[in-house]
């Protein structure tokens, strides 16, 4: 799923703008959208039965109608986790008025804002969107070992796949019980070499007896402690070659694709390959 | 031609890319040895005591390490190839 920010003040078109890109991409996929709001939801009211489960303490309530659509509300929901619950099954998120998330922006009125600048404009009338839409094509793509699962499920060689096998590497805290915590990872990647040999790893291995489709992902940038870094997912006949691949499989980008890791824990900070 | 530095020798030596003065022709050796007489600190990092890459360095020839698929320090360049010079990869 591609991510794309717009930021800017409340008086520069953000939402005529969001309306104009959605416009365009519902033709190239599924579209998700995610508003930052600086109030209460006023999408159920007090009174309503909705808003009475809330109240007795649900952490989060749907209203689904038989064919009109329905709503969601809850407690607590960052973008990442909306983000994160969005990926498998949208192509495109467009995210409205999150000036600080770290994801791609087109930036309005010089808003104040984190993430890289995709586009930038006094107000939605200036911004070239067919330009913004080439960029966001060359944007790294959000994925999850949920987005990841799907699409081999939807494989077109999915009807002769009983196995799904998956790896999924994250940032531990420490690796002995008195090793100073990781805070973050950061990684840095050979951008354009690193992805083609990904995918020469994941062609060599689909050309295996019973292995229908290899999936290798690998995020870069700072990676908090708990995160998730990396993700292999293998879709084949049967479990013995599933387990086989994706073992094969995390080893080879280990060893192969040249992405460097740096760690920061509470009192340092170093390249990992030269405490290896 | 253009080298590209990665991890701590981008660090060692203050930017990911840079420039050397070496012609479509020259060879790979030759753009290697402009690249580390310019920053000598990269020289000490990834050089051994006999002057030879350290067995851990990597290097990379428009994606291809030019010691395996073409005729390592005597690989010919041609103009606009990518050079690229780094440590033990480090992902997952």
């Amino acid at each position: 799923m591609h991510v794309l920010g717009v930021v800017g003040p409340s008086d520069s078109g953000k939402t005529t703008l969001v309306e104009r890109l959605a416009e365009r991409l519902i033709d190239r996929g599924r579209v998700a959208t995610v508003k930052h709001l600086t109030h209460a939801p006023d999408v159920d009211t007090d009174g309503k039965d909705t808003a009475r489960h809330r109240a007795a303490g649900a952490a989060t309530t749907y209203g689904l109608t038989d064919d009109e659509g329905w709503f969601a509300t809850g407690e607590d929901r960052t973008l990442d986790e909306a983000l994160d619950a969005l990926a498998p099954d949208y192509d495109y998120a467009i995210v409205e008025g999150f000036s600080d998330a770290t994801v791609p922006q087109v930036v309005l009125g010089d808003r104040d804002h984190a993430g890289p600048e995709l586009a930038a404009a006094p107000t939605a009338d200036d911004v070239d969107v067919d330009a913004v839409l080439d960029a966001l094509a060359g944007t790294e793509p959000r994925e999850t070992l949920e987005s990841l699962v799907e699409r081999v499920k939807r494989s077109p060689r999915a009807d002769r796949a009983g196995a799904i096998a998956t790896f999924t590497g994250r940032v531990r805290a420490k690796d002995a019980p008195d090793d100073d915590p990781t805070e973050y990872l950061t990684f840095e990647k050979y951008e354009g070499v690193a992805d083609d040999r990904m995918e020469t790893i994941a062609a060599e291995l689909e050309e295996r007896e019973g292995v229908l489709d290899v999936l290798l992902h690998h995020r870069t940038g700072v990676i908090e402690y708990g995160e998730d870094i990396v993700f292999v997912v293998v879709l084949a006949g049967h479990r013995g070659e599933a387990f086989r691949t994706v073992e094969d499989g995390i080893d080879r980008l280990k060893d192969e694709v040249p992405l460097f890791k740096k760690e920061v824990t509470v009192d340092d900070e170093f390249w990992v390959h030269e405490r290896e | 031609m253009e080298w590209k530095l990665f991890a701590n020798l981008k660090e060692v030596v203050g930017q990911s890319e840079v420039e050397v003065d070496v012609q479509s022709g020259e060879t790979f050796g030759d753009a290697l040895d402009a690249l580390l007489e310019a920053h000598p600190e990269l020289a000490a990092e990834v050089l051994n005591d006999d002057g030879e890459l350290r067995d851990h360095i990597r290097v990379l020839h428009n994606g291809d390490n030019p010691f395996v698929s073409a005729e390592g320090r005597d690989t010919e360049l041609e103009a606009g190839d990518e050079l690229a010079l780094f440590p033990p990869v480090s992902g997952g």
